[in-house]
């Protein structure tokens, strides 16, 4: 079993939505991250059965910003903290708890929390832990086996210890802003989202989890200190080493594919209102296919593209052409025909397709409906695999979507600290909790 | 090699074989950073990212030839098969399958990747496996999982990045009258593959946990069958996207260099002195202007912010405000280069960074203090390349790197197969035969 104090801390009081063990049971999370990228982490690790307690205040320091953010759930209430729409999608499976960690009474039941913990994962800005005197060493005095996920813009260590980021920065500073658009002279078009939020939620899931398994090996826990801009180094292909080779600055491609002689490979508008479908012919065989759907045009069967190289050599002219054909044509009908010929094609789909007409998305279960204690059933979306044996819920141990703010208080304080009823009433009117 | 690292050991003793395609091929590196043994099966004519570009053989600073297939120079192999060891191994030839069963007797992990189809015809092999070696954990990265409708569309990175909705999110503004005259945008090389990985990775981690804990609890072995999907990876990487349609029926507008949003946003991306860009985002709040006053101040560059005129703008057209204000910035960022605008941006507090090249970082003390890149011969090559190995540290050194380099094609072949049991007889009989 788990080496730590918390195998033999009290749990939780909930229904057992499966009846079988999940991968991470009896593991116990504090969260106090913010945002997607640390929330996100925690998400993964409560779909994967351990307990998340997420740790909130009303105060601009420790108030998750998203819980204020667009969109919201329609009704009343529009000021709540708890109508994020956003927010419930990262934040589902998890508990909720408020704590005033700026009282010196706060921290010390920060610390009680972190005694009966697995996992501490947070993201405040650069040294705010410190000021609270609740960095590592402090804390795995508490707790030796603590696994500590610190996760920030550029990382704790280095000579941007103190800068401050957001996910545009890192996506900025990393290189994939730069990566993503049309060749110079276009400007880059970068990432219309916050991508390396995801991505480093993804890795914390993922190095929390490999220091479950050290720490049953080791009986030590460890300190992570996670950089985002990291996470966009990884994730940047082949463009470093090409780089350190050619000695030549990397480049932007479109939607081209720079290095092979894979044409034509890109976005074309079809009918309608910024409609648009993506093909990627990567062999003569699929071009065949692709110029017999078409109708055989003359253009098509053109020497110039009846060899792979000669359509890569040519692929301005083979754009504009495919783009006269495709202009008039329905989008998803000429997906399904390019399909049954075996030809890559895809709908570039809106947040509406995927919703509302994406059969497969909706046969795979990839929208669970999950319970929300303030605005109701809502659909999250699921963890993108399908698993023979293990239990594995988006809706984590509460068997719900995100918490309202604090809305575990009780349950916690009285189920995991032991307080009684008047000890967490005081906490209440002292303004602790 | 130096692979000193806090978490590189984490996977120590695992033994995880990787078939299939380009597909899949991340999650092996990643799984190898931690200490893995991760075993390649190739056909003998090599993996197919073996014959995508770029190929080092045929870069140098003058030519920027690209396509000459030389499997032992694949860039792209290259990055994505670091720390693995590669067995030339036909695993649809009948001899396979005895190989493969023997490999299965002790392997943890096995990952399959390609088109459903095929896929789901190696998964009755490894059901067979999983039967003498219950422990087994099969993973399988396929276009979108193992049925649905879609389940046998033929697809690539960015037909997925199209169907998974990353794509209608990336690009440029529309026209002054609202209308698109660029397309949207896939940001980036195998970025479908990558999600893909990382989920695949985070549900492997997950099983290694929970069979961990099943034997220590004597509740016996306990593998699985993980059927990850490509388009559902990427369906869930789109940040607002989905619940701004789901929560308010609002669907999300790509704008050039920004977030997407259902309306227009005020640009981030600011051009400087050296032909450079920042991504200059701001909170549009007092502080960004006291701040951005200060900058302008230091300078040297006239400006009225600080005026009674700039502040009655303000109040009476908040958005001429605005604009002038942006046509401030622009100034001060042209003034200087896009290394300075991000130094001295960030020394006011600012959250803001130059638009780098991504190898750019490679000799920045910062990253190089943190052990972000690990050196590694290149065989053939002559000399070292720097990967990015490692998102973080224990505070002192990093947490993940590799404990070899890149395979040849076959280069493990004899070794892994002795391992698993064969004599020198029966591995010449199976190259005789052609199924190695």
């Amino acid at each position: 079993m788990e080496k730590t104090a918390q195998s033999e801390s009290a749990k939780l009081a909930k229904p057992a939505k499966s009846a079988s063990r999940r991968p991470l049971e009896g593991v116990r999370v504090i969260d106090l991250t913010k945002i997607v990228a640390g929330p996100n982490a925690t998400r993964m690790l409560a779909t994967m059965g351990a307990e998340v307690i997420r740790v909130e205040w009303h105060d601009q320091r420790a108030l998750d910003l998203l819980r204020g953010v667009q969109p919201k759930a329609p009704g009343e209430k529009a000021d709540s903290l708890n109508r994020s729409g956003l927010f419930n999608n990262i934040n589902p499976g998890k508990y909720g708890i408020t704590l005033n960690m700026s009282l010196p009474q706060g921290r010390e039941l920060f610390k009680r929390l972190i005694a009966k913990a697995s996992v501490l994962c947070e993201n405040y800005s650069p040294g705010q832990m410190d000021r609270w005197e609740l960095g590592y060493d402090t804390l795995r005095k508490i707790n030796p086996g603590l696994i500590y996920l610190q996760i920030s813009g550029m990382g704790k260590s280095g000579t941007y210890n103190e800068y401050l980021s957001v996910g545009p920065t890192a996506q900025a500073l990393s290189g994939l802003t730069h990566m993503s658009g049309l060749p110079e002279p276009m400007p880059p078009a970068g990432w219309g989202y916050s991508y390396l939020n995801h991505s480093t939620g993804y890795y914390g899931a993922m190095h929390v989890m490999m220091a479950l398994l050290s720490r049953r090996r080791t009986g030590r826990g460890c300190y992570i200190d996670l950089s985002q801009t990291e996470v966009g180094l990884m994730v940047s292909g082949t463009a470093t080493l090409e780089a350190q080779l050619t000695g030549k600055p990397t480049e932007r491609y479109g939607n081209r594919m720079h290095s092979a002689d894979w044409a034509p490979h890109g976005a074309y508008p079809c009918r309608g209102s910024d409609e648009w479908i993506t093909i990627a012919v990567q062999t003569d065989e699929q071009w065949q296919a692709f110029v017999a759907e078409i109708g055989s045009p003359d253009w098509a069967r053109d020497a110039r593209f009846r060899t792979a190289a000669g359509r890569k050599a040519n692929e301005d002219n083979l754009d504009r052409l495919i783009t006269e054909f495709t202009k008039s044509e329905d989008r998803y009908d000429l997906m399904h025909r390019l399909q049954k010929r075996s030809v890559p094609a895809g709908v570039v789909q809106k947040s509406v397709d995927r919703y509302l007409r994406d059969p497969q998305l909706k046969e795979r279960g990839a929208f669970v409906p999950l319970p929300h204690s303030e605005i109701g059933t809502w659909p999250i979306e699921d963890f993108p695999a399908k698993f023979q044996n293990m239990p594995v819920e988006v809706g984590g141990l509460p068997g719900r979507a995100a918490p309202c703010m604090g809305e575990d208080n009780d349950a916690v304080y009285r189920d995991v600290l032991g307080l009684t009823p008047e000890e967490i009433a005081q906490l209440r009117e002292d303004w602790i909790i | 090699m130096n692979t000193e690292a806090a978490l590189s050991a984490a996977l120590d003793g695992t033994v995880i074989i990787e078939s299939g395609d380009e597909r899949g091929e991340f999650a092996g590196v990643l799984l190898a950073s931690f200490g893995a043994e991760v075993i390649k099966l190739e056909g003998r004519q090599g993996s197919y990212s073996r014959r995508l570009g770029p190929f080092a053989s045929s870069i140098s600073a003058t030519s920027t030839s690209l396509s000459q297939p030389d499997p032992e120079q694949s860039l792209c192999f290259w990055r994505y098969n670091l720390g693995k060891k590669s067995v030339s191994l036909e695993v649809d030839h009948p001899g396979a399958r005895d190989v493969l069963g023997r490999l299965g007797q002790r392997a943890d992990v096995i990952i399959d990747s390609g088109e459903a189809a095929d896929v789901d015809r190696r998964l009755r092999l490894y059901r067979e496996m999983q039967a003498s070696n219950p422990r087994l954990i099969v993973c399988t990265i396929t276009p979108f999982g193992l049925d649905g409708p879609y389940r046998d569309f033929t697809m690539t990175d960015l037909t997925q990045l199209a169907m998974g909705g990353v794509m209608a999110s990336c690009g440029y503004d529309p026209r002054s009258d609202g209308i698109y005259d660029t397309p949207p945008i896939a940001p980036g090389m195998w970025q479908a593959y990558h999600i893909a990985c990382e989920y695949a990775v985070i549900a492997i981690t997950a099983a290694l946990n929970y069979r961990e804990l099943r034997e220590l609890t004597g509740e016996g072995d306990c593998g699985d069958c993980i059927d990850v999907s490509i388009h559902e990876a990427v369906s869930t990487c789109t940040e607002v996207a989905l619940p701004s349609y789901i929560y308010n029926e609002k669907v999300v507008q790509r704008q050039t260099g920004r977030h997407a949003g259902v309306g227009r946003t005020p640009p981030w991306l600011r051009r400087t002195k050296d032909g450079r860009y920042v991504k200059a985002f701001l909170f549009w709040d007092g502080r960004d202007v006291r701040v951005i006053t200060e900058m302008l101040n230091e300078a040297g560059i006239e400006h009225d912010l600080e005026s009674g005129a700039y502040r009655e703008l303000a109040e009476r057209s908040p958005s001429e405000a605005h604009a002038h204000f942006s046509a401030l910035i622009d100034t001060l960022v042209a003034s200087m280069t896009a290394e300075e605008v991000f130094h001295r941006a960030q020394a006011k507090g600012l959250l803001w960074a130059s638009v780098r090249f991504p190898e750019e970082n490679i000799d920045d003390p910062h990253f190089q203090a943190r052990g972000t890149f690990q050196s590694i011969r290149q065989p053939g090559l002559g000399r070292d390349l720097s990967y990015p190995v490692s998102v973080a540290t224990d505070g002192r050194q990093r947490m993940t790197a590799f404990r070899r380099g890149v395979p040849h094609l076959g280069e493990h072949t004899q070794e892994v197969l002795r391992q698993a049991g064969f004599n020198d007889a029966e591995i010449s009989a199976l190259a005789v035969q052609g199924a190695i």
